[in-house]
């Protein structure tokens, strides 16, 4: 019998708050699957990349706190997030390449009792997913396949860059997120656009410009004959469903695309129902999808 | 190895005018062999209508970049058997955002405008030991560039000041950041990633004068706050200029110039202030901080479509983490060394 896998489990901000089904879901597929979570409740927020935008010292200094508490815990850190998957990892690169930034880090960190040895990972749940536990093994722990549901895969962008700091996918050819909806056996649909933005980073400086770029991923994917999207970061998500109706009225056309969060869609395949999957909390309705291939009825 | 090529190719002056259609090329690829010297092959041996630019070979003209497999890529850089063995397949087009001429040659004029609008020179400081116009005769001759006639020419940086802008500095104006830009492909006045890492080379170079200017200027719409981080043109950058590093220190800089009004700034400002408040991003104050008051208001109506739906974040109960004090003791240290700096600089 194999040790069951352990991690510092880190939902971020977003999955607390507007996408908690993100959270809560995870925590589901996570107990059927046999992987523990434990919680972070000292980790604060990784900055989304704003931080950067303001003090770069300081935004190290945040995230190093954050790897600091995973290794009292002696575990690697789990995030459904990409966007904190992508912050973390490349402060974490960055410290672990720049011995300057390590010490000068441990200095301010000094100051609140905390010190980083360096010794943390920082993984994705979909990495979890196609690595850690395995294909195979999440194929037998299938209740319910997903045939006939035609699958987008949306990656977005922080899943996948900056290849030299994440160090799992590649950004150019990525199979992990197909590899998983396969698993789960449902349909890949092919798009342009699927390691593309969302927009949501400007969703409040540049609305018009996130919103016609969440339209485009959208009927990218829906042009191909895509019948729901899927995508491993909360960020993407609000924009994909909640920005959908605003794509809509912009690029004034139908695109009725439900978009699942990850651990929604192992969910689906595990056998739970729409309610333990909290699919409500969409703004674009999952039920016709689910009905037309017989998933949900 | 035997392999067919895919070329996109799109004749203006041809019958059918501008449409791009690909065109297959069966080449025998030799081991060491570049995707330009495989243009170069076809273009020599099977079809002399071929366009593409091209100069040096090295990677350091910047003249021959291609979309391969729908990524920008210096050609001349680029192993073909090796791209061939990793993706399956060779398809060679021009790069995304920019104008087809004919072929791979595509418009550069809209590159080149935004590249003057940043001014890419430096406008040196009076205060400098060798300002502009200076008389050169009456310069003593430590430190600072020395003209071959002996006299001083220009005030050098040190090693430090030189690595803050030294990979902004190593861009060879390819476009590959460009073509791979996210915010680019829909708005095309965007500054785009090329102007902003030269935007950077002269803001931080420490004898810049007009780094408030043009920090303002590039504040403005289709700036550099439309930046959507896609991380797109660091990854696909053939140099290592990273011009999503170099956005972020302008956009340090400009808050730290004061250079705040506006929505990027302010959206920057509310995450600092949430993250110390309770540790983590308050979405509410968030909206509220960024657009004020008025506009807040007109997210009213999208706001109870979330609320139907469970999704409105709760604007007033927002639990902070457990040991706040710690982060707040982690802004303090980071204020503390700012502080020290600056004194430093004022010694």
């Amino acid at each position: 019998m194999n040790e069951p896998l352990k991690y510092a489990y880190y939902p971020g901000c977003a999955s607390q708050a507007i996408t908690k089904e993100a959270n809560s879901t995870t925590r589901k597929i996570a107990q059927v699957l046999g992987i523990e979570l434990y919680d972070m409740p000292k980790a604060n927020c990784c900055g989304a990349g704003l931080l950067t935008d303001y003090d770069y010292d300081l935004s190290i200094a945040l995230n190093a706190r954050i790897f600091a508490q995973a290794e009292e815990m002696g575990m690697d850190i789990m995030t459904i997030c990409s966007t904190c998957l992508m912050v973390m990892s490349t402060a974490n690169r960055d410290l672990k390449n720049n011995p300057h930034l390590f010490k000068k880090t441990n200095e301010i960190l000094t100051g609140a009792g905390i010190r980083y040895n360096g010794t943390v990972e920082i993984k994705q749940l979909l990495w979890v997913l196609a690595e850690d536990y395995g294909l195979d093994k999440l194929k037998n722990k299938v209740k319910k396949p997903l045939k006939n549901l035609r699958v987008a895969p949306f990656y977005g962008c922080h899943s996948l860059r900056p290849s030299d700091a994440l160090g799992f996918d590649d950004p150019e050819r990525p199979w992990s997120l197909e590899a998983v909806i396969e698993a789960l056996g449902a349909e890949v649909t092919e798009y342009n656009g699927k390691t593309k933005c969302c927009g949501f980073q400007v969703d409040l400086v540049a609305e018009g410009a996130a919103v016609e770029m969440t339209g485009k991923r959208l009927l990218d994917a829906k042009g191909e004959g895509g019948r729901c999207m899927v995508t491993p970061c909360p960020f993407c998500h609000i924009n994909l469903d909640n920005y959908q109706g605003m794509a809509e009225r912009k690029l004034s056309q139908k695109i009725d695309m439900p978009v699942f969060h990850l651990s929604q869609l192992v969910g689906l395949a595990l056998g739970m129902t729409a309610e333990e999957l909290e699919l409500s909390r969409h703004l674009v309705s999952t039920k016709h999808v689910l009905a037309e291939t017989k998933v949900i009825i | 190895m035997k392999m067919k090529i895919k070329i996109s190719r799109c004749d203006p002056m041809g019958k059918g005018g501008c449409e791009p259609y690909l065109q297959g090329y069966d080449i025998e690829a030799k081991e060491g062999m570049t995707i330009l010297d495989a243009l170069h092959f076809i273009k020599d041996e099977q079809d002399g209508t071929l366009s593409f630019r091209r100069s040096c070979r090295s990677a350091i003209c910047g003249s021959c970049a291609v979309n391969l497999n729908g990524f920008p890529k210096l050609a001349c850089k680029t192993q073909l058997i090796s791209e061939y063995k990793k993706k399956g397949a060779i398809v060679i087009e021009p790069l995304s955002n920019y104008q087809v001429i004919k072929d791979m040659v595509v418009d550069f004029n809209p590159f080149w405008d935004k590249i003057n609008k940043v001014e890419p020179w430096l406008n040196q400081k009076d205060n400098l030991p060798v300002p502009l116009g200076t008389d050169l005769k009456s310069v003593p001759k430590k430190g600072g560039a020395v003209g071959l006639s002996g006299e001083k020419k220009w005030q050098t940086l040190d090693k430090k000041a030189v690595l803050k802008i030294n990979n902004s500095s190593k861009c060879i104006m390819c476009g590959c950041c460009n073509a791979a830009c996210n915010t680019l492909e829909i708005d095309k006045h965007f500054i785009a990633p090329a102007a902003l890492a030269k935007a950077w080379r002269f803001v931080g170079d420490e004898r810049e004068s007009q780094s408030q200017k043009r920090l303002a200027k590039l504040s403005r719409e289709h700036g550099m706050w439309d930046c959507v981080r896609c991380i797109h043109c660091t990854e696909y950058c053939p140099k290592d200029v990273a011009p999503l590093q170099a956005i972020e220190r302008l956009r340090a800089e400009a808050i730290k110039e004061g250079v705040i009004d506006n929505d990027g700034a302010r959206h920057v400002e509310s995450m600092v202030d949430s993250v110390k408040r309770v540790g983590r991003l308050d979405e509410a104050a968030m909206t509220f901080k960024t657009l004020g008051f008025l506009r807040s208001l007109g997210m009213i109506p999208f706001g109870l479509k979330m609320e139907i739906h469970g999704k409105m974040p709760m604007p007033l109960i927002f639990p902070q983490i457990e040991k706040i004090e710690e982060v707040r003791k982690i802004y303090e240290e980071i204020e503390k060394k700012k502080r020290q700096v600056e004194v430093k600089v004022e010694e």
